[in-house]
This record gives structure tokens, C-alpha cells and sequence, in this order.
């Protein structure tokens, strides 16, 4: 679990004290806003298009019990009675009113949160695999790593003004659930022939309105030498990254300008420099803080588990839902945020309170929240699972449709982001409902909307994104086909001709046909049939028919 | 080039405290209420609603003020884009934002008069 050490405790309380005479010093008029708004984005308070919105970091995803509770208790009191989980595994209030964030920061800081260092051109909150710990097809916790990347990149004082807003996402499985390859570092953890464990490394990839896929710049890079590698790169990017122009400042650039191996040999060379220095990482401390993640104490003697049941509802959650445990007595529940028709990613303060219980009583007291907008809960007994199930159910949130159409991610959009040309939101729900009847038959699909161009939601890596742009005041949609974030990350491709908010549901639909008609059976899911068939039919069953 | 002046605008911002959108109304009050908000139908008009953004962004009252503009449609007022349209309106979606608790209706707080 994600712990706070002694400096962390010191250094949040500190910063929400001085949070608060700041805010008191800019509502009685001592600052003005040019003066405060750096430093309300260093405490993750930003103004967006109806109110002030506060986004909460959650390290690698990682919730308790009692951080989900408290994450209830201020969306009941301080905020309109829910939350937003982020595509960054962060939380979102919609409505806070500025003279009540100290208060909350404070509340946080009593389970060990804050909102640090989730805005500003720093390194952000280090996202991971979602199943981290869990999962039986790992090589060690990829969340070891990205907690001791959080220790050294928290208020790093070299990195604080960087060019830009710098991501890094860790993961440990064959199958990528953190989509390393569309971060700006994206690190793989591997077991090499030694037995050691080992990264390659992945630099310059990104979405927004420069998507592109990072490169491999280093292989096998012992464990050991993680952050002095990690320190050779911010180091390169923070000498020759742009900061002319902030459209060109993202290391993704730097990477494409320079080219992959001249940058790589730049970090090698600086690397060679400090590899033996002070940010070598002893052994003894790695596996110190890979028991801050210790598998729970999970039982042998459980009762056998009923999976099958005449309750049809269960039987297709746990197929869809429920993913392979380590331990054979346990699952991996994925709560779906997505009910039909619903807001992506929003939670109620009770159903947060009920998660939290959940999580108490049937998952070792853990939570995830991916980068999906869904919550995990990481240690299920299956013998527990039809109790979990029917918990759920009553809280609205048992769907079954982890992975299908209706799985959507959806960023804030104009309904809520100040920077938005089209809503995400209202789209979303509109494919879902629509979509919702053949979920099954379609299988695996991931459709994901951004309300504009830094691609919040995905769009460049959805099997089908969606763009939201502005035509002459008026909400466009432009589609894109063949995206993956996953191990085979690919960017998705236009399909031509935007279209408005009515169209854009029936044009997913016709894509969707399209698809089920042509598939060779429902074992070819849609990226594989895509990679098969191309950008044309569907070209063609879009506009042609249109045009006809 | 000189910036091209919209005619038929309102000017809007949000409030500082707790960052509702406010528009200024025609008694010279930041109001929530959009249809109290004063328009203005001439270059000079939208002038001084500009001016007035900004003099009560400098008094710590509102932040980021800046003018809608309008046109008129079925015989309304209505902003020219769907970003402010959503704006004034509020986000569409809350009738299915799960718990979803609407702030209790207040009359505004008079935060024309407040101290610099
Ligand atoms: S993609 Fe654009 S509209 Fe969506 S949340 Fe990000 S900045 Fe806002």
C-alpha cells in the first residue's frame, strides 16, 4: 500500500498551512489572480468552466478503505455529492468553493493525501497497472517502482519547472494495462536471463494534438539503476526540451526532433555520469518498499466456490468482470463505472462509501481505480463473489461489460472542462444506450472520447475514438478507427468527414455493423478485423452510402 | 490589426470565493441569473462592459472575465457557441450524475460592493 513516510506527513501539513494563507491572502484581495493562479495549480485547484475543480492524486491508483471513505465525506460536504475518477487514476471534485479547499486539503492530509504535483509542468501522479499485485501474470509489483519514483520525483527541486507536464506509467505483465508506450516515459519491468529484474525503457510517447508512440531508448536496465537513468532523461529534456513554444515543449517532440538514438545517446552519456552516484538504489531498500505492497495474507481453506449459478446477471459478471487472481482462490473484481446510460467515471459519495466497505469486508481493504474509470477491487475471494455481486447490483454498479462497448472512456468535456470544444459526456451515453442490446455479440471493443484535442479521453488509442471539435460555435465529431493502448499500442486513423452530435451515434453504430458483418467470427475481435480489412470498408459504409 | 468588437455581448466571469459563473446585470451587480445580464448592443457598450471585467478583476472580485457574444434566435438572446450556451446553462448531463445534490438556491451575495 501506498505509504506515507514521515517527510510526506511534515511536508503535506506544511503545505496546506501555507495553501491557506495564500487563499486567505488572495480572497482578501493581497494577491492577485496572475499571483495566486501558479499556486493554486501546485495544490491541483484549477477554474474550469462553471466553478473551481480540485483534482486529488491517488498514487499508481491505490486506495484504502478509510481514503475512499474520507474522498465520500467531502464529496457529501464540501462538494454536490460525487466524484470523478480521472483516465490519470486521479479523482476529481466538480464544484469546490475556493474558500473551503484548505479545509479540504486538510481532510486529506489525515488519510494521507493531497493534491500535489497533479498539475504544473512537473512530474505527475505515476500511474500503473491496475491489477498490480494481483495479477498472476506479473514478473514483481510494478507499483515498488513507481513508489520509489514518487519518492524521488516529489518536489524534486531540479524538476519543477520543467517544459512541460511530464507522465511516467509502470507496468509488469506482458499485456500493458497502463498504456506505457503513450506516456512520456513508459517503463516495462522484466525478468532478465540473470534472474534480475530489469526495464525497458520507452521515451516520447503521447497523445494530444502530436500523438505519438514512444521508443524503446534502453533495454534492460537493471532495477538498481532506475532513477539515475530516470534523472538522465528529465535532464536531457530539461536542457534542450522547447520551452519557446508550448505546443512543441512535451519530450515526445524533443525525442521526434532529435531522433531516437542521438537523445538516447545524450542520456547515455549523461547517465555514465551519475549511474554510480547517489541514486544508485541498494537492493536493500527496493525490497524494503516492496513490502510497503505484500500480498495480503489470503486463505487456502476457503469454501469452493459456486461460480455458476442460475442468476444469469452474476454468471456473465464474472465472466466479464472478474479477472485472474494469483492466488486460485481469488479474483480481481472490476467495478465497473460504467453503468448504461451512465457518466463515465463518476461515483456517488455512497457509492464510495459502499466500495469502501466492500473493499473492507471482501478485498483486504484495497480499491484500484484504473486508467478506464473504473474501480478494482484487487483480492476476492470467488466464494465471496456473489455477495460482492449483489452489493454492487444495489449500489447500480454490477454491469457486466469490462472490456465491451459500452466500457466507454469519456473525459469531463464541455460539460465541465474549460478548455473543451464539443461534450464528451452526452456522446457517451448516447453509444451506450444505443450499443448496450449487442455488447455481447460485438465483444472487446474500447470506445474512448476527448471534448477536445489533448486527448484526455483517449481518443488516439480507442479502437474507435472520437474527437470533439468546434465548427462555427457548434459541437463536431471527428471519428478515428484502429487505436490501441495496449502492448501492440497503435494510433487510431481518421475516417474523413466529422460529424454533428446526432450523427456521430449513428456513425459509430454503422462502424459497428460493419464490423460484425464482416468478422470472420466473434473470435476476430474489431481491432484484429480492422487490421484485416482496413480503413476502407468502413470509409465506405460511412460515406459512400451517405453520399448515395 | 485592431481587435474586431463584437456587438451584442454580455460580459461574464467567475465569482472568486466559490467560482460560480457570474454575468454582469444591468444594475451593475455580478448576478448568476443570465437573463438579468446586461447587454450591450454597440462598440462603446461593450467597451465599458469590458472595462467594468476588468476593473472588478483588479478589485479581487470576479476572475477571468471576458465577453459572450450573442445573436438572436426564435426571438431570443442566445450566445453565438455551444461552449457558452453550456455555460450558462450548467453541465447537461446531471439528471444522470449519480447523486448529484443541486446547491440550495441562494439569493446572490452582493459582492458588487466588496473591498479591493
Ligand atoms: S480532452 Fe480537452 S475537453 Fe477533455 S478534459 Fe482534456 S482538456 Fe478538457
Amino acid at each position: 500500500m501506498y505509504r506515507y513516510d514521515e517527510f510526506d506527513r511534515e511536508f503535506v501539513r506544511q503545505r496546506v498551512a501555507q495553501f491557506r494563507g495564500q487563499v486567505a491572502r488572495r480572497l482578501s484581495g493581497e494577491l492577485t489572480e496572475d499571483e495566486f493562479k501558479p499556486l493554486r495549480l501546485m495544490n491541483g485547484v484549477y477554474l474550469q468552466l462553471h466553478a473551481y475543480m480540485l483534482r486529488i492524486a491517488i498514487p499508481y491508483g491505490t486506495l484504502s478503505s478509510r481514503q475512499m471513505r474520507k474522498l465520500a465525506h467531502i464529496a457529501r460536504t464540501y462538494d454536490r455529492g460525487y466524484g470523478h475518477f480521472t483516465t490519470r487514476q486521479n479523482l476529481q471534485f466538480n464544484w469546490p468553493a475556493l474558500k473551503d479547499i484548505p479545509d479540504i486539503l486538510d481532510e486529506l492530509a489525515d488519510v494521507e493525501m493531497h493534491a500535489i504535483q497533479t498539475s504544473g509542468n512537473c512530474i505527475r501522479n505515476v500511474t500503473a497497472d491496475h491489477f498490480a499485485g494481483a495479477t498472476a501474470e506479473e514478473v514483481a509489483d510494478p507499483r515498488t517502482y513507481a513508489e520509489i519514483i514518487r519518492q524521488w520525483s516529489s518536489l524534486h527541486p531540479e524538476f519543477s519547472f520543467l517544459p512541460r507536464k511530464f507522465k511516467v506509467a509502470v507496468n509488469a505483465s506482458d499485456a500493458d494495462r497502463a498504456a506505457i508506450k503513450v506516456h512520456d516515459i513508459g517503463l516495462q519491468l522484466k525478468r532478465v536471463a540473470s534472474g534480475g529484474l530489469a526495464f525497458d525503457v520507452y521515451v516520447g510517447g503521447g497523445q494530444g494534438r502530436t500523438p505519438l508512440i514512444a521508443k524503446l531508448i534502453k533495454e534492460d536496465l537493471p532495477e538498481e539503476h532506475l532513477l539515475s537513468y530516470l534523472e538522465a532523461v528529465l535532464r536531457i529534456y530539461n536542457l534542450e526540451g522547447r520551452r519557446d513554444n508550448k505546443y512543441k515543449a512535451r519530450i515526445k517532440i524533443l525525442v521526434h526532433e532529435l531522433g531516437a538514438e542521438p537523445f538516447a545517446a545524450q542520456v547515455e552519456a549523461e547517465w555514465e555520469r551519475i549511474r554510480n552516484g547517489a541514486l544508485k538504489l541498494p537492493q536493500d531498500e527496493i525490497r524494503r518498499i516492496e513490502t510497503y505492497f505484500a500480498l495480503p495474507v489470503l486463505r487456502s481453506d476457503l469454501p469452493k466456490a459456486k461460480l455458476s449459478a442460475p442468476d444469469r446477471g452474476f454468471e456473465r459478471w464474472v465472466i466479464r468482470n472478474t479477472h485472474t487472481h494469483r492466488h486460485a482462490g481469488y479474483a480481481i473484481v472490476t467495478v465497473s463505472l460504467k453503468p448504461i446510460g451512465g457518466v463515465p467515471g463518476d461515483a456517488s459519495a455512497e457509492q464510495m462509501d459502499a466500495i469502501a466497505d466492500l473493499a473492507e469486508r471482501y478485498s483486504h481493504d484495497e480499491v484500484r481505480v484504473t486508467h478506464e474509470q473504473n474501480l478494482i477491487l484487487p483480492h476476492v475471494a470467488k466464494a465471496d463473489l456473489p455477495a460482492v455481486y449483489k452489493a454492487l447490483k444495489a449500489i447500480g454498479l454490477a454491469e457486466a461489460n469490462a472490456g465491451l462497448a459500452t466500457d466507454i472512456i469519456a473525459c469531463p468535456g464541455l460539460d465541465y472542462c474549460a478548455l473543451a470544444n464539443a461534450r464528451s459526456i452526452p456522446i457517451s451515453q448516447a453509444i451506450s444506450e444505443r450499443l448496450a442490446a449487442k455488447q455481447d455479440v460485438i465483444g472487446e471493443l474500447k470506445i474512448k472520447i476527448s471534448g477536445c484535442i489533448n486527448a484526455c479521453g483517449h481518443h488516439h488509442v480507442g479502437h474507435i475514438g472520437i474527437l470533439g471539435v468546434e465548427k462555427r460555435g457548434e459541437e463536431h465529431y471527428q471519428l478515428l478507427l484502429g487505436g490501441s493502448g495496449a502492448e501492440s499500442t497503435a494510433l487510431a486513423e481518421l475516417t474523413g468527414p466529422g460529424f454533428g452530435p446526432d450523427g456521430i451515434v449513428d456513425a459509430v453504430e454503422t462502424v459497428v455493423d460493419t464490423y460484425l458483418r464482416l468478422r470472420r467470427g466473434p473470435e476476430e475481435n474489431f481491432l484484429s478485423a480492422y487490421a484485416r480489412l482496413g480503413m476502407q470498408p468502413f470509409k465506405e459504409a460511412l460515406y459512400v452510402a451517405e453520399a448515395a | 490589426m485592431s481587435k474586431k468588437i463584437p456587438s451584442l455581448s454580455v460580459i461574464t466571469a467567475n465569482r472568486l470565493s466559490d467560482g460560480a459563473v457570474v454575468f454582469l446585470d444591468f444594475e451593475g451587480a455580478w448576478n448568476t441569473d443570465f437573463a438579468q445580464a446586461n447587454i450591450a448592443s454597440s462598440p462603446d457598450e461593450v467597451r465599458a462592459l469590458e472595462d467594468r471585467g476588468t476593473y472588478d478583476a483588479q478589485r479581487n472580485i470576479i476572475v477571468e472575465p471576458y465577453l459572450v457574444e450573442l445573436r438572436e434566435l426564435d426571438g431570443r438572446l442566445v450566445p453565438i457557441r455551444q461552449r457558452e450556451r453550456v455555460r450558462i446553462a450548467g453541465p447537461s448531463i446531471l439528471a444522470a450524475v449519480p447523486g448529484y445534490v443541486a446547491p440550495p438556491v441562494a439569493e446572490d451575495e452582493d459582492i458588487t460592493q466588496e473591498a479591493a
